[in-house]
């Protein structure tokens, strides 16, 4: 019992406050209150983590009302990591958003408040608190998708509002369902009183259908994914980076929590098509968002179809309802968040230096950008599943959980996908290193490389550090390079420690599926 | 057997990764750069050489890196099957490292750091291939290896090095999703990975089907790599390379990562006689079998040197494979030996290739008639190899051929036996060609070689208009060098039709050209393949030059785009692979050099190194540690001591 829980949620919302109060006394007021609350959230998340770690999964009844009438909030391996994530995330794309901007106080009201919601996405153990949560998540996403201060962004915010308010609304309408038949609202409680009511009653299956959809379309699976790449393409790329990075994330791992902790294993044994549906659904998403990212060519695009696919192959490990495949889901649910986070950090900061984020601008980028690019590289072949980087360590799980549970299909669609991610990494990877920069940009350096033995050309490794001090690199931020480094060298490590992780999520995972 | 826990295995693999720290934070002094690529060869071949009394004596040195996945350990293990490939790509490394510093400075390369620590990088992950103790460590270092090749393929940066880099990316990532999946049905089946001598116990009891299922995903995703055919064709495309690269990595490390992971399929982890009684060996021989014999066949027609050495080295990498797929022991024996045996003789041979290329900027065959004026020392190490290619005695190419002939007729198929002498005979038919005309012809009086330049069944005169006199005393130049290089540029398997329908095919527009500029070329009195503009003409010659240029454009209509492509590069970057547009011999014929002064030793020298391995291994091959080694293996995997 440790309040430091429900502080996750409450401090990012008061200091939210902060820049809209104090911002007309100083204008950094927005960025020193977001630094402060990461700050503070990394602090509190590493208070919850140790404790879990200490005497495992706890709760914490809000307010002292004893669930299940009051709301709970409970911290166990999987809700403990991904606080941490959260603050991590949030921590990088502050420090990113320093001079990438938008640099107003109202960004920075939104991007807490949007941190306040995710935390709670991921603590809270009420359904109708996971509400709350997912439309304050939505509301603040929205608000932030605007702050790109084209036409193209308010049209996409506006989309993204309709969308996910019918998303939200429909698990709404979910919860309701399953409030009628059970009169509980608490996620243990509901577990307890659901086999009462029994797993073919229709309130119940019609419930989970409604629930599942309405996540569904806040993940993004296709064919619920319309609202996603132009919302990604169209925000500033700070706000790309954390929504792609938090958003999805916050509501695949409330999938993940209604199909563990609420209906529990033993539903997908009497109910078996609930489960296949989404699985079936999960993985179109993963070949069909792969399919579409290969045909853009806007970059920013790329990466959120990349999404769609990568959000389909998660859903999928969840939905193989084993303990394997569902650590699969999980453990490349936290790798995407730090590779798709890097991604797109590296997209905008190296879109500064190419004056584009087509495929075609990067040509030549990796001579101009050696350090960010190498670090996109490394970050594109972890996503595409290269061991020993986190994304080998997930879909290893996925694959493996898969064949144990004879879903042969997932598993031909998770090897498989390997190929698909490739195919729209490896045109961009290419034109960064092995494409002549456009003609205005390559007089400087390529030329006099033939001359002095190449003593200016392009680094391969990412720890090199060491770049040619011409003026385009001083495009990039240091900021900005940090940040995409740090990714990359982060997805490699997470993956060598993959076992650890897995030894985090796996009491919980024990609990579902004893 | 007990393992003694060590760090040197692991620090073999790291070696290499340090190396490329190293190298990049060195980029802006070029000799000290050079010196970090040759400390770290020379440290990771000592690190390695040091495992092997380890390795001989059945107590291999282990670094347990803890568990990767769960059930799944990072281990390293330097046994003795692994000794064989990591030691043969440490000492190939320290050569061709030499070797990679003569060539690249000699052609003034673009890029050299990227392509310093990308080759540092590739003998990193292919050593770890060599040591990794389970399919997925495998795994790991074999996508790694992958990866760290890739740059290296596009080194060129032309649209031609950029095709072959994403087929290279899409065939190999293609069989690594394969193995990936074999992998799984395995853990799978068994809930284990880890490499066993004389193969996982549970694989043997598991349901056939599954068994089998794992052993065709594995091998053939391994095979893609082994460039078994129908998935083949990266490897020639992948010729567009540096030439180090050709040989080190697209003859030894990579290419041998992928035969080398159906050896450890084969033996360590179905075991021999699991293979035997699933029935996968005979299949697997098969395959191998029919890419001896068509690599071969098709190497016959390649004018491109690299590309000929690389259809010699998809015959021999089968050879390898055929052994495994034999299973009894000689074969294995024969089979594992050619590991190191092909290595050095194809390494020569790439090196030679290079050293022409850097020295004459010459990469077509037909050009190559009297060369042995010119490069003595290094023709005749070619011609030392090539008869070592095909099998003849006191060379490396015999021993392991010797163990595959009693292999396969221990085994009770003397088929396969046919089909290594039919091998041998091939090997001859497209290596002496090039020996011959180096050393006894010159460019006035080389003809044209039968088997390899006149159509299949016999020539046409119709072909290309009554303009075409006698080949033989026009020389085989002018046909080949306006058609072979077109050829072999377009897709791999095309090349055969290409070649014999542009001579057949009654076509008026390319016909008239090709005759104008015969006719120019007899008017000058030199051949079309003498106006190098960068070696000797005046003003006047260059325009004929450039007509000349623009009529091959016109005549290569099919592939009009990519040609225009390649002449814009070739405009800004004169020293790229496309040399055959002004490589052949200066008109005054080869001008004689002595022994060793025809390039700079940081050529020769590796040449001569690879060269004196090949025999060494050829004469005293227990002498050489890699027989002991791959005895070892055997006997482990089968139990029968030789």
């Amino acid at each position: 019992m440790t309040d430091a829980i429900a502080l996750l949620v409450v401090v990012p919302i008061v200091l939210a406050l902060a820049p809209i109060a104090f911002g007309r006394l100083w204008n950094r007021t927005g960025w020193l209150a977001a630094v402060v609350a990461a700050l503070a959230h990394l602090g509190l998340a590493l208070v919850v983590a140790s404790q879990v770690a200490a005497t495992g999964r706890f709760t914490y009844a809000v307010g002292d009302y004893a669930p299940p009438f009051g709301i709970e909030l409970v911290a166990d391996g999987v809700s403990a990591t991904l606080a941490l994530l959260v603050s991590v995330v949030t921590l990088a794309v502050v420090i990113y958003a320093r001079r990438a901007g938008p640099d107003s106080n109202g960004f920075y009201s939104g991007l807490l408040l949007l941190t306040a919601g995710i935390s709670g996405v991921f603590v809270t153990g009420d359904l109708f608190n996971l509400y709350v949560f997912i439309e304050i998540t939505g509301l603040a996403t929205y608000a932030l998708v605007a702050t790109g201060r084209s036409p193209d962004a308010a049209l996409s915010s506006l989309k993204y509002l309709l969308v996910g308010t019918i998303g939200a609304s429909l698990y709404l309408l979910g919860v309701g369902y399953l409030y009628i038949s059970t009169g509980t609202l608490n996620m243990a409680d509901l577990a307890a009183t659901i086999p009462e009511v029994g797993y073919d009653s229709p309130l119940v299956l019609t419930g989970f259908g409604l629930i599942v959809v309405g996540l569904a379309v806040k993940a993004a699976l296709f064919p619920l994914h319309t609202w996603q790449p132009d919302a990604y393409a169209d925000s500033p790329d700070s706000v790309t980076a954390y929504i792609s990075a938090l958003v999805s994330t916050a509501a695949a791992y409330a999938l993940f929590r209604i199909i563990y902790a609420v209906f529990t294993p033993a539903f997908d044994a009497a109910a078996p098509f609930a489960l296949d549906a989404l699985v079936i659904l999960a993985a179109v998403s993963v070949v069909v968002g792969s399919v579409l990212a290969v045909l853009q060519s806007d970059l920013k695009r790329m990466l959120a179809y990349s999404s769609v696919a990568q959000f389909g192959l998660i859903v999928a490990g969840f939905a193989v309802a084993n303990a394997t495949a569902v650590t699969g889901g999980l453990i490349h649910l936290v790798g995407h968040a730090i590779m798709k986070a890097g991604l797109f950090v590296g997209v905008g900061a190296l879109a500064g230096v190419a004056g584009g984020r087509t495929v075609d601008d990067f040509a030549g980028i990796a001579d101009r950008a050696p350090v960010t690019s190498a670090a996109f590289a490394v970050l594109a072949f972890a996503l595409v599943g290269v061991p020993p980087a986190v994304g080998f360590a997930g879909k290893w799980h996925i694959v493996l959980g898969a064949v144990e549970g004879g879903r042969w299909g997932v598993a031909v669609v998770a090897v498989v996908s390997t190929l698909l991610t490739l195919a729209y990494f490896a045109r961009v990877v290419e034109r960064m290193y092995f494409r002549e920069a456009p003609i205005d940009a390559s007089a400087d350096a390529d030329d006099s490389t033939v001359g002095d033995n190449g003593a200016t050309d392009g680094t391969l490794a990412s720890d090199g550090g060491s770049e040619p001090s011409s003026d385009d690199a001083a495009g990039i931020s240091t900021e900005a390079k940090v940040v995409v480094v740090v990714a990359a060298v982060g997805a490699v490590v997470l993956g060598l420690f993959a076992t650890d992780l897995v030894a985090v999520f796996e009491p919980v995972l024990e609990v579902y599926f004893e | 057997m007990s393992e003694i826990d060590s760090l040197r295995p692991l620090v073999a693999v790291l070696l290499p990764a340090l190396g490329i720290l190293t190298i990049v934070a060195s980029h802006r002094r070029p000799n000290v750069r050079e010196g970090f690529t040759i400390l770290t060869a020379l440290a990771t071949f000592g690190v390695v050489a040091s495992l092997v009394p380890a390795a001989l004596s059945g107590s291999p040195h282990v670094s347990r890196l803890g568990t990767f996945v769960p059930g799944v350990e990072l281990t390293l293990r330097a046994d003795p099957l692994g000794m064989i490939f990591a030691l043969l790509a440490s000492t190939l490394w320290l050569v061709t490292s030499f070797y990679s510093i003569g060539y690249m400075r000699g052609l003034d390369e673009h890029s050299q750091t990227r392509y310093f620590a990308a080759f540092a990088g590739s003998v990193g992950a292919a050593l770890g291939v060599a040591f990794a103790s389970n399919l997925v460590a495998l795994y790991v270092f074999y996508e790694l290896l992958t990866v760290a090749t890739y740059p290296l393929v596009a080194h060129d940066e032309s649209d031609e090095a950029r095709a072959a880099g994403r087929k290279y990316l899409t065939y190999t990532f293609g069989g690594g999703v394969a193995v990936l999946a074999g992998t799984v049905l395995v853990f799978w089946t068994t809930g284990t990975v880890a490499f066993t001598p004389g193969g996982i116990a549970e694989l043997a009891t598991a349901d056939p089907l599954v068994a089998r299922a794992a052993f065709a995903l594995l091998a053939g995703g391994f095979g893609v790599k082994a460039a078994l055919i129908p998935v083949h064709s990266w490897l020639p495309d992948a010729m567009v390379a540096p030439t180090p690269v050709s040989g080190l990595l697209h003859a030894v490390a990579v290419v041998k990562s992928g035969v080398f992971g159906i050896a450890r399929v084969v033996l360590d982890v179905f075991g021999p006689e699991t293979v035997q009684q699933l029935g996968m060996g005979l299949p697997l021989a098969a395959v191998a079998a029919v890419t001896i014999v068509v690599s071969s066949i098709i190497a016959l027609r390649q004018d491109n040197l690299k590309r000929r050495l690389a259809y010699s080295t998809i015959s021999q990498l089968s050879y390898i494979v055929l052994g495994l797929g034999l299973l009894s022991p000689a074969a294995l024996i024969g089979g594992l030996l050619h590991i190191p045996a092909h290595a050095f003789m194809k390494l020569t041979l790439f090196f030679c290739a290079g050293a022409i290329h850097v020295e004459t900027h010459t990469d077509d065959i037909s050009d190559m008639a009297g060369i042995g004026r010119r490069m003595p020392l290094t023709m005749v190490a070619f011609a030392v190899a090539s008869l070592g290619m095909a099998g003849l005695p006191l060379l490396a190419g015999f021993v392991s051929k010797w163990y595959l002939l009693i292999g396969s007729i221990n085994g009770g198929n003397a088929i396969f036996a046919v089909v290594l002498l039919v091998s041998g005979l091939l090997n001859i038919g497209y290596f002496w060609p090039i020996v011959y005309q180096a050393f006894f012809q010159t460019p006035e009086d080389s003809d044209a070689k039968p088997l390899i330049e006149f159509p299949i069944g016999g020539t046409r005169l119709a072909a290309d208009g009554g303009e075409r006199v006698d080949e033989a005393e026009e020389g085989g130049g002018d046909t080949t060098e306006s058609d072979a290089p077109d050829s072999s540029r377009g897709e791999t398997d095309a090349d055969v039709p290409i070649d014999t329908a542009s001579r057949v095919e009654p076509d008026v527009e390319p016909s008239e050209s090709e005759g104008r500029v015969e006719i120019e070329a007899r008017v000058e009195g030199e051949y079309a393949v003498d106006r190098n503009p960068s070696d000797h003409l005046g003003a006047d010659a260059k325009g004929s030059d450039a007509n000349e240029d623009d009529d091959d454009h016109a005549e290569a209509a099919h592939d009009a785009d990519d040609h225009y492509a390649e002449a814009a590069h070739d405009a800004d970057d004169h020293h790229d692979d496309h040399g055959h547009h002004h490589g052949g011999p200066p008109p005054s014929g080869w001008e004689r050099r002595g022994f060793g002064e025809e390039s700079t030793w940081f050529m020769l020298g590796p040449i001569t190194a690879a060269v004196a391995g090949a025999v060494a291994l050829g004469i005293a091959p227990r002498g050489m540690v890699f027989l002991a080694l791959v005895q070892r293996v055997v006997a482990d995997a089968t139990g029968v001591v030789f």
